[in-house]
This record gives C-alpha cells, structure tokens and sequence, in this order.
C-alpha cells in the first residue's frame, strides 16, 4: 500500500532527495563553486524527470487517500514546469555567475520550488494544496532576494513574503470555511457537497477566498500588486523563473480545484474568474504602456496573458481548460525567449532593462532583432504567430461557453495591449538612434533559447510534439 | 457537575501550590537578597534594549536568524508531542513518516551548521 | 502540347523579365518571342488538327473548399482551339514587331532599358489570355480575366512618366472592376445555384436553371436571365461596350503594339469568348440575350458615329474596335454565337493590321499621332500603305456581293448583319447597317488623310519619313495574308451549312422534320464556296431554296442538336437563326454592301474631291459635330455622376469619417483614456506593501459582497 503510494509520487520524492543531498553535498564540499556543477546537474535531472513524466502513460492513479492525485492533467503542467524551469536554469548560469550570484543554493531552491509545484498541480486535498503552495512559495520568497547586498532585490523579497503570506492567510481562511462547511478537505468529498444551488453562503465564502489566494500566485487584478515590484527587484534569471513555470503551476492548481472540487458549481465560481480575468487583461494591457523597464513590462504583460489564460478556465468546459493548457504553454515558450533576450541586455557588463536603449538596435545585431520581432508580435497575438492561435483557442473556448462578452473584452485589450509589445519592435526597428548602445553578449544557451522560442512562433514547430493531444488528454481526465 | 468539577481538582492544586511557590519565592528575596542598587540594575530589562526608547532603531538581522533556527526546532517538538502520546497505537509508517521528517530536518540543521548560521561572529 | 502552348509564354515572360540581366537584353527579348512562336506554331497545329471532340486536359488540382472543388485544366474545344490560334499568332507577330516598334522610345533616357520590361508584360499578358480562354472553369477563367486586366493596366500605363498614361491605365482598371464585380457576381451566383464551377456541370444544370426563381436585389428572377446579364456585364467591362465603354480610347496611351495585341485582337475580345462559352447558358435566357444584342447594336452605331470625327489615328481605330465589338455581341445576342466567333476570328487578323500600320505611320512620323498633320505619305511608306489599305478593305467589307469571294470582313460583318436580321432584330439589323455606313466613311477618311492628299503638319518630319524595318514590316504582311484570306477559307465552317459548322464545332447535328419550316435552304455540299454560293444563291425564292449541288431536298432539313454542353457551342432546339439567315432577302445581303459604297463615296467626296466640305459641314452642325467629337459627353456625363459624387464621398469619409470620427475617437481613446488610466494605475503601484494589501483586502470584500448580494449563493 505505502510502497505503491510512494511509487507514484517517485519523481517528486527524486526531485527533493537530490536536492537535500546535492545541498549536503555542496556545502560540505566547496559550497558555490559547486554552483555552475548544479546548475547543470538540475537543469538534466528536470529534463530526464520531464521525459520520464511524459511517456508515463499510467491514466489516474491516486495516493495517500486521494491527497495525491497523479493523471493525465497533473503530468502536462509537470512537464511544462520541469521543463521550463530547467530551461531558465541553464539560461540564468551565465548572468549569474558574471555577477557572482551563483550560489549553489541556487539551483537547489529552483528544485525545491519545483518539487512544491509539482505537489501543488496533484494536489487532491486542501492540505496538500496548501502544502505545495508553501513549497514552492517559501523557495520563491528566497529566490527573490538573492541579491542580498541590493536594496531592491531584499525589498522584492520581503514585499514577496509579505503580502504572499497575507494571500496564504485568506487561502488557508477559505480552506477552513470549506472544511467547516462541508467536513472534508478531500476535493472528492467537496465535489459531492457543492452542487449549483446547494452552495450555502459559508462554502461561497470560503469558495471565494480560496480564489483570492490563488489568485494571488496567478497575480490576477487585484491580487497582482506584486508582481511589478518583485520583477523588477529580482535578478533578472528569477524574474524569468517567475513569469514561467509558478504561473504554469498556479494554474494549474486553480484548474483543478475549480473542477476537482467544485466541478459542480460551475456557475458559481465563473463570474468571480470573468471578473478576475476582465481586469487582468486590461490593467495588464494598460498599465503596461507606462512602463520604461522591460521587466516591469514584461510583469504586466504577465498580468494580461494570465487574464488570457483564465478566460479557458472561466469557460468552464473541457475545451476551455485544454485552451488553457496550450496556452500555458506557448505563453511559457515565449517568455523564455524574451527573457533569453532581456538577459542578454547590458552596457558594459551592466544589465540594461530601459526600452530606451534597444532603439535601432535591428542595425546592430538583426538576426537578434528578427528574433525578437517574432517572440513581440507573439505576445501581443498577432497571426500568424503562435501568440495568436493560442488566443484564438481560449476566445473559441469562451465562445462556445457563452462568454461573448468576456471573448470581445479580451480582443479589445489585446488591441490596446499590442501598443507595448510593438513599440519595443518600432524602437528597434525605427526609433531614434540611441547615444549608448547595448551590447547582447551571448551565451549558446541563450541564443538557443531565444532563437528555438522564436522558431517555434513562427513555424508552429510547437505542436509538433503532441501539446495539442496531451493537452486535449489532459483536459478530458479533468473535467468530465 | 460535580463530575466535571473534580477532575479539574489536580490543576486547582497545581495553581495553588505553583502560586505558593512564586510568593514564597519572592519574599524570600526580599528577606535573603544582599541589596546594591546601581541604575544599570534598577531599569528595566528587555532583551539588550532599552525598554523606552524609539521602535525604529536598526538591530543586528542575527537575531532573527537565530530566532528563526530557533522556530523551526520548537515546531519540531510540537509535532514530537502529539506522535510521542500516540506512539502505543503507532503502525511502522507513523513511525517511519517521523523518521523522515526529523531527517530533512537535520539536513536542514546541518547545512545552517556548516553553513555558519550558528555563529555569532 | 496544349500545356506548352500555355505555359511557353509565362517561362517567356519570367526569363525575359527576371532573367534580362544575366542573359542580356537582347537574348531576354528573343527568348520570349521565340517560345511564343513555338506556341503559335503549336497552336495552329492543334486548330487544324482538332476533330471538334472536347477535351479535358487536367494540369494540377486547383482548389479543394468544401463543395468547391475544381482542378486547373485545359478545356480543348473548337472554341479554345479558335482563340488559341488568334491570341497566339497576334501575339507572335506584335512581339516580333515590336523589335522595331519600341527601340529608341523617347520616352527614355539612352541607356535605360525598358524593352525586356515590355517583351515581359507583353509574353505574361499572353500567359494570362491563354488561361482564359483555355479556362475549363469559371474561377479559372476569372484567373486569367484579371491577369489580362493586370497586364493591360501595366501595359497602359507603360509609359509611367506621362501622367496621362498613367490616368488611362487607372481608368481602365476602375471601370473594367464594375464589369467584374457583375461577372463575379455571376460566378458566385451559379454556384450558389448550381453547386459548381466547372463549364460541364454548369451547362447541365443550365435548363434547371432556366426554370429556377432567383432573389436578387428587389425581386425574384429567373435564375438564367439574371446570370446571364450579370455575366455579360463582366463582358461588358472588358469588351468595351457601351456604359463601360469609356476606358478602350484612353487606353490607346499604351504602346501601339499593345493596343494591337490587347486593345483589339485580344483581350477585349474576351467579352465575345464568355458569351459563346455560356451559349447554352444565354440560349436558355432570351431576355439576357435580348440584352446582349440591343446593347452591341447601340454600342456599334455609337461608336461609329464618335469615330467619324476624331483625328487622332489610334483613336478613330480604337472606337472602330469598339463599334466592331458592338457587332460581334449583336451575333450572339440573336444566337448566332458562330458568326460571333468568326467576326472575332477575322477581326483579330485585320484589326491588328491596322494597328501595326498605325504604328508604322506613327514610327514613321516620329510619333506624331493626329491625322490632321498627315497627308501624302503614300509615296513615302509604301509598304505601310498597302497594309493599310488591305486592312481597311477588310474592315469595310469589300467583296463581290451575294458570292463568298472577298476580304475577311466581308464575309464575316455581312454574316452578322444578315444573323441580325434573321434573329428578328430590326433594331440590331437597321443600326449595324448604318454603322457599316460609317464604319467605311472613317476608315476611308482615315486612309484618305493619311496617304493622300497634301502634306500637313511639321515639314522637317514629314521630309524624314521614313518606312519602318522589316521586322515591323513582316508582322504586317503576315496579317495581310489574314486579313485577305480568312474569311474565305473558313465561311463553311463559322457560317455554312448546319452540317459543316456542326463538324467543326463538334455539335451533334440531327436530320430536322421535313415540315421545319425555316430548317431548310439550299445547300450542304462540304465545299465551302459552292455552299455558301448555293446559300446567297438561294435567296431570291425566299425560303426552301432550290438545290444547285444535285442533292434531294428532303435531305437537307438539318438542324443542330445535342444537350447543352455536348460541343463548343449550344444552339437550343428553337434556334433557326443560321438557316433563317442563309435564307435573308437578298437586299438584306446587299445591304452592307451598299453601305459600305456609300460610305466611300462620301468619304472619297469629303477628302479627295472637296477637303472643304467637312469643314463647313463642322460648322454648319456644330452641336452634332461637338456631341460626336466629344464622345456623346460620355466622360462628361460620368465625371458628374460618378467620379466627382465618389470623390467627395471619398474625401467625407477620409477627412470626417476617418480623419475626424475614426481616428478621432481612436486617437482619443489612445491617447487620452488610455494614458489616464496608465497614470492612474502607475499611481495605484505606489510601492508600499500596505497599499499592494489593502488593495489585495478591498478586492477580496468586493468579490464577498458581490457574491452575497448579486451572486449565486442561497
């Protein structure tokens, strides 16, 4: 029984078993010169836990009494995490180490968070959910100050720490309202007492706490305050980990605690995600435009593509989860590029993230600049890149939902929300000749990154590897 | 109620005899205690600070870490309690489960130990 | 073979166009005539070797939408065959000719190379023509259509630094659009109807259509006659005729070898090609057919009249192209789509000698184009003179009248006149005998001030005339040849007896009922000449001609038959109009004739005998003068109603519309409520965690209330 329990969450006890050892290991050998060693060690073993993930084809399998739920769903966002994480981790060795950021907790806390995502998106019980949640938080909150001896990355994380413990409070607020409403904490046993029109305005609260406190980590309006600060404040490799693979997780966790646990009251939680994903698109889109710091930017746009994605979630339908799904992960493809390209950004070694200073940068370096063109024209949707058809995806999904109001909402802060991304291509590609340019040094790491991102917007190279079809899969295992 | 009052009996002993305790404490000071008053002796004591004096005032950030070092063994003990009082009716996974916590949590004992968390200086 | 033929002048086009650079000029122009020559030779070899089957020659499939499903081929039919022969020999020799034609333009700076530009439009209109008529479906031929209308906007407008070519391709394009809005219009309603837009299932379902109501617009019509019209509203546009006329005299701003090729033997022929294509479709439409000839007769008689005034050389043949149009369209309007065909055949060959020799007369001239500065040049151009004048014998229609003996035109204009007046239609009938009137005052005036008479205009150029070389002059010679020979050669088969044209198109023809009482008349022998002697022959007796060749009477009653489809042409059971026409009265085939004498004479009276005359005669009616001269105030009438109306629509909505509304109100949002709303949420990031929770707490007490007022709790 136990053995079996604990075969099916192998990966995940593989994952932080490494990295108590690897941190046993580090310290009690060299300690950060063991960092760039890590870096890679994690970056391969998240590869090879994502393929073993991948071609697991084991249907739904539960442990621990349904706390732990392994299917088709949960294997789709730990391949997106896994893989996304690793990316960013082999993206950040090279900028981490020019600046002496290259601790060996480093990798270890990424692995960490991982094993806390990964938890979060199997989770089949309030507990473990809020288990994972803390996981992966508490590496975050860390991550985030790396930079120790800079105000702005301490401020990040403690601004982090701050309001992520008020979001846990009402998270675990609502999690107690439910289990003193319904008397479990098993989703399955949530899902048999919340049925539409039987939701008692106790459950309804603690129903919209749990919502305010995910909606947190998705930085959902107005739950998103954070996320420009902490962008900003955090080296940029964290911030990429940031925009990546926590929002695939949360995600991810929202889904299936919207349908695992109240799959039946659909109606009820739709309108609080309609709301929650109106706002988000349009402060996203709009606050946006006043940015001059690209990762500030790059923090908004997060904002909106994270209303983007919640539109399949609102539809409430299997369709809208598995436009969900893929749009996670073009989002994710393409925020690596971008983040590829803003850690290549510096003036004489120091990291540039002012807009300002890419003007005219097509006549400097335009294989770079083309790249960067199609991962922009991506974000803000413009076909026939890849950007596009994962809107189209979710607007099809709320469509057939009923949601035309949302879905026209949406276009219209698509369109506003373009301005940003393409004034970032005007500036390279028109503006004004910039008195100091940027240098893009490049490490093979990030030009693959930034060009194999880019590639697959613009050939579609993506669903070459069954995301279409695993997400459809793992769509089905969840809403039925 | 009577019921119920009688089995509370114990604690109402136990408040007497631990106020006793106090009082006969105290007054033995009073009556034993060589008497030296200095002002360092005579102000109130709070943790090396001053007890009035402005809240803002910076404080070495070690204080914190230790304090949450010390945190994180106190929960350790509030799990411990429970398992222990349970430990008759305890089947081999409630046993190993323990086990593994308190091995993470010595990993994480150890890695602050070499790490240099634990020293002052 | 076919497939060579169409696609030699597309490689031809793309290596003389692309390739001049590195193959060099000289070697890019010859490619491309010589693979056109290829496709003419081809060409005549698949028209004389053709035995009237139809073909499907399938080259790719094409298109795959749903119901839509169509390949791209070849459709090899009489029809084809025809058009393949015209546009390709046409082409052949305007390449060749140009050699001549466009070296030295002064349109260009020396050293400037426009010519491989020019041999490239010229192969890839060809290209272009070739797909249409070889179109098997109606967005094939729509393909080719605006790939005609493509190459004649660049070819127009070819001089592209004189602003008024560059006007006349504009206008070109804009009007030929109306005729292909109403042509796409057709397309799309014959397949919403019939499912298809392949010819063989069109021409299938043609007689379901006929019995099938429509809505369009207003009210319900029947489907025929609305596709008809709309279809020939697209022929209209190309073809020249009358309301969407106005762009062919412009467009003689393009080289002359182009308005040889384009603005009169081919493209705007097309129009011509589409109405003897849907044959079964008008045959099942009376009322479109009605249409067709009403509109083709007005637009000859106008045309004509307009022609009679204007001096520039290439305009009078340009409204002569027109008028001659007119007459094609009055064929298959009374239903006579073989006379059609025929006049277009042999108009192909003496309308673009008149062109060349045009442009012969202009290279000579130093390209001085208004007849009023010419004047004895006969001397001078010899050659050029007598192209011209066998040109100008065909159009006129000089021939031994009630004989099969005379130059093309002859054979092929009176074959018309007389289908107009056995389709029934005195108003067609009576207006193309008037415009053959005239028709022969302008070209003889046209001769007249050419090469006769004194020299006028700038003496210095009138003493360096000079003949043009032999490159221009062999393409002349060769449409001499046609312009002399191909009516005769091939009457029997466009205009003889039932049996013979029967044969050539490939359409069943079936023994008619010995009563038929317009089925019958005098001949069938195969021989060309003696049939159709037997025809004019005949007509004195009226109808039931006695038979000259020996053969029984009885015999002869044929009539075609065959479903629609079945061969290149459909002529449905009631149409009698090619018996009715061999059995006309005999003025009614004298008639052209007698005009066309007429039209000499005065002509011959105006510019030989008394070069005063049409002055005063100017004078003395000089409304009538300035309304010809003035193109009925055609562009007039239009620049009122139309251009000006859309030009201050167009500048409404630009300015207020999208200036003012759109761009104001985008502007506004943009600008204004979106950049408010970015400061205010720049302010709302104030940086402070208390301000990030109490925004996080106020959402959360927003969604609680909202849900425990409005929400779905119970």
């Amino acid at each position: 029984m136990i053995q079996a329990d604990l075969y099916i969450i192998l990966p995940e006890i593989v994952l932080a078993l490494y990295a108590m050892a690897a941190l046993l290991g580090a310290v009690y050998t060299t300690k950060d010169g063991m960092g760039p060693v890590l870096v890679w060690t994690t970056a391969a073993l998240m590869a090879v836990l994502a393929i073993w993930i991948a071609t697991q084809d084991s249907g739904t399998r539960v442990a621990f009494g349904g706390m732990f739920v392994d299917d088709a769903f949960a294997r789709f966002a730990k391949v997106a995490i896994l893989l996304s994480a690793g990316a960013v981790l082999l993206m950040s060795q090279d900028y981490m180490a020019r600046r002496g950021l290259l601790r060996f907790e480093y990798p270890l806390l990424v692995a960490l968070a991982a094993v806390g995502m990964m938890m979060m998106v199997s989770a089949g019980d309030l507990m473990s959910l809020y288990m994972g949640l803390e996981l992966q938080s508490l590496a975050l909150y860390v991550v985030a100050s790396l930079r120790r001896d800079s105000a702005k990355s301490t401020e990040a994380g403690l601004k982090y720490f701050v309001l992520g413990a008020l979001s846990s409070g009402l998270l675990l607020y609502g999690a107690s309202l439910v289990y003193g409403y319904t008397g479990t904490t098993l989703f399955s046993g949530i899902l048999v007492s919340a049925h539409h029109g039987e939701v008692s305005l106790g459950l309804l609260f603690g129903l919209i706490f749990l919502i305010s406190g995910l909606a947190f980590k998705v930085s959902a309006v107005p739950f998103h305050m954070w996320t420009p600060d902490v962008y900003e404040g955090s080296p940029t490799p964290i911030t990429a980990f940031f925009a990546t693979a926590p929002k695939v997780a949360a995600m991810g966790l929202f889904a299936r605690l919207m349908f695992d646990a109240f799959g039946n009251a659909v109606s009820d939680w739709q309108q609080v995600l309609v709301v929650l994903s109106v706002l988000s698109m349009f402060l996203g889109a709009v606050a946006a435009i006043g940015q001059r710091n690209i990762k500030r930017l790059m923090a908004f746009s997060s904002i909106a593509h994270m209303g983007y994605a919640l539109i399949g979630l609102a539809a409430g339908t299997q369709a809208g989860v598995q436009a969900m799904l893929i749009y996670l992960a073009i989002y994710v493809t393409m925020n690596v590029g971008t983040f590829a390209f803003i850690l290549m950004m510096e003036r004489d070694g120091q990291p540039v993230v002012d807009i300002d200073a890419l003007r005219q940068y097509s006549r400097r370096d335009p294989g770079k600049a083309l790249a960067v063109l199609i991962l922009m024209f991506s974000l803000a949707g413009v076909p026939p890149m890849l950007g596009f058809f994962a809107k189209l995806g979710v607007w099809q999904a709320g469509i057939d939902a009923g949601l035309m109001g949302l879905v026209v909402a949406s276009a219209i802060a698509s369109v506003i929300g373009a301005f940003y991304y393409l004034r970032i291509v005007f500036y390279m590609y028109f503006g004004a000749e910039n008195e100091e340019p940027i240098e893009t040094r490049s490490s093979p790491v990030l030009w693959a990154a930034l060009m194999g991102s880019a590639a697959m917007m613009l050939v579609g190279l993506f669903y070459q590897f069954g995301v279409e079809g695993a997400a459809a899969a793992a769509a089905a295992t969840l809403v039925n | 109620m009577e019921e119920l009052l009688r089995e509370y009996l114990p604690i109402l002993v136990f408040l007497v005899v631990a106020a006793g305790l106090g009082i006969v404490l105290i007054l033995a000071a009073v009556v034993l205690a060589v008497r030296n008053p200095d002002p360092e002796k005579v102000s109130a004591y709070e943790c090396g600070f001053n007890a009035f004096d402005d809240a803002r005032m910076k404080f070495d950030v070690r204080f914190y870490l230790v304090s949450i070092l010390f945190i994180i063994f106190d929960l350790e003990i509030a799990f411990l309690f429970p398992w222990a009082v349970g430990f008759k009716d305890m089947s081999d996974v409630g046993f190993w489960s323990m086990m593994v916590f308190l091995g993470v949590l010595t990993i994480g004992f150890a890695y602050e130990w070499k790490k240099g968390a634990l020293e002052w200086q | 073979m076919e497939t060579t033929i169409l696609f030699a002048p597309l490689v031809g086009a793309i290596l003389c166009g692309f390739g001049w650079k590195f193959i060099g000029e000289k070697a890019a122009m010859w490619t491309a005539t010589g693979l056109l020559f290829l496709a003419c030779a081809l060409s005549w070899i698949v028209f004389l070797g053709f035995d009237g089957h139809t073909q499907q020659i399938e080259i790719l499939r094409w298109i795959e939408s749903g119901s839509l499903s169509t390949s791209w081929s070849i459709r090899l039919d009489r029809l084809t065959a025809i058009m393949l022969i015209v546009v390709t020999t046409v082409s052949a020799l305007v390449h060749l000719y140009s050699f001549g034609y466009m070296d030295h333009d002064p349109q260009w700076r020396t050293g400037e190379s426009y010519k491989p530009r020019f041999f490239a439009y010229l192969s890839f209109f060809t290209f272009a023509m070739l797909m249409l008529v070889t179109a098997d479906n109606l967005v094939q031929m729509f393909f080719g259509w605006e790939g005609v209308g493509v190459a004649s906007y660049l070819l127009i407008g070819f001089y592209y630094r004189k602003p008024s070519a560059n006007a006349a391709a504009m206008k070109a394009f804009i009007v030929n659009r109306v005729g292909d809005f109403g042509f796409a219009l057709g397309i799309f309603a014959l397949f919403f109807l019939v499912d298809s837009i392949n010819f063989s299932d069109i021409f299938a379902a043609v007689p379901t259509l006929a019995e099938t109501q429509l809505t369009f617009l207003w009210r319900e019509w029947n489907a025929a006659e609305v596709i008809g019209v709309l279809l020939f509203i697209g022929a209209m546009g190309k073809s020249a005729q009358l309301i969407l006329h106005t762009w062919l005299p412009d467009a003689m701003e393009g080289p002359t070898p182009v308005s040889a090729l384009i603005h009169a033997a081919t493209m705007v022929t097309a129009g011509v090609f589409l109405v003897c294509r849907m044959s079964p479709l008008y045959e099942f439409a009376p009322g479109a057919a009605g249409f067709i000839t009403v509109l083709g007769a007005s637009t000859a008689f106008f045309a004509a009249t307009v022609g009679l005034v204007q001096t520039d050389i290439k305009r009078v043949i340009a409204y002569s192209t027109c008028s001659q149009l007119g007459y094609m369209f009055v064929a298959a309007g009374v239903g006579m789509y073989s006379a059609a065909m025929f006049h277009l055949f042999t108009h192909a060959f003496f309308k673009a000698l008149l062109f060349l020799g045009a442009g012969s007369v202009i290279h000579a001239m130093h390209h001085e184009q208004d007849m009023m500065n010419y004047g004895a040049l006969r001397k001078k151009i010899p050659y050029t003179f007598w192209a011209m004048m066998i040109g100008t014998l065909a159009i006129t229609g000089v021939g031994i009248p009630l004989t099969t003996i005379g130059f093309a035109g002859f054979l092929s204009k009176d074959a018309i006149i007389e289908s107009a007046y056995a389709g029934g239609s005195a108003y067609g009938f009576w207006l193309l005998v008037i415009a053959a009137f005239m028709t022969s005052f302008y070209s003889w005036r046209l001769m007249f001030l050419t090469f006769y008479g004194e020299a006028r205009g700038d003496k210095h150029t009138h003493d360096h005339a000079h003949e043009s070389p032999k490159v221009m002059l062999v393409p002349l010679g060769v449409l001499s040849l046609g312009a002399v020979f191909a009516g005769m050669i091939w009457y029997g088969n466009f205009f003889g007896h039932a049996d013979q044209v029967g044969k050539f198109y490939g359409i069943p023809v079936a023994e008619a009922a010995a009563g038929g009482q317009n089925a019958a008349h005098g001949a069938t022998d195969t021989d060309t000449v003696t049939t159709s002697e037997a025809g004019h022959g005949s007509t004195d007796t009226g109808h039931g001609a006695e038979p000259t060749d020996g053969k029984a009477e009885g015999e002869h009653h044929a009539g075609f038959a065959g479903a629609p489809g079945e061969g290149a042409l459909y002529f449905g059971p009631d149409n009698h109009v090619l018996d009715d026409a061999h059995a006309a009265p005999k003025w009614v085939k004298v008639s052209p004739f007698i005009a066309m004498v007429l039209g000499l004479a005065l002509a011959y009276l105006f510019y030989i005998v008394n070069p005063e005359l049409p002055k005063r005669l100017a004078a003395n009616q000089r409304p009538l003068y300035l309304f010809f001269k003035n193109k009925w105030y055609f562009d007039e009438i239009y620049d009122a109603i139309f251009v000006r109306p859309a030009l201050a629509l167009g500048r409404f909505l630009w300015k207020r519309g999208d200036g003012g509304t759109i761009d104001g109100f985008l502007n506004g949002v943009a600008m204004g409520v979106v950049p408010y709303f970015t400061r205010l949420a720049g302010k709302a990031q104030s940086g402070y965690i208390f301000t990030y929770a109490f925004w996080m707490v106020l959402g959360i007490a927003a969604l609680v209330t909202w849900m425990s007022i409005g929400g779905g709790a119970h």
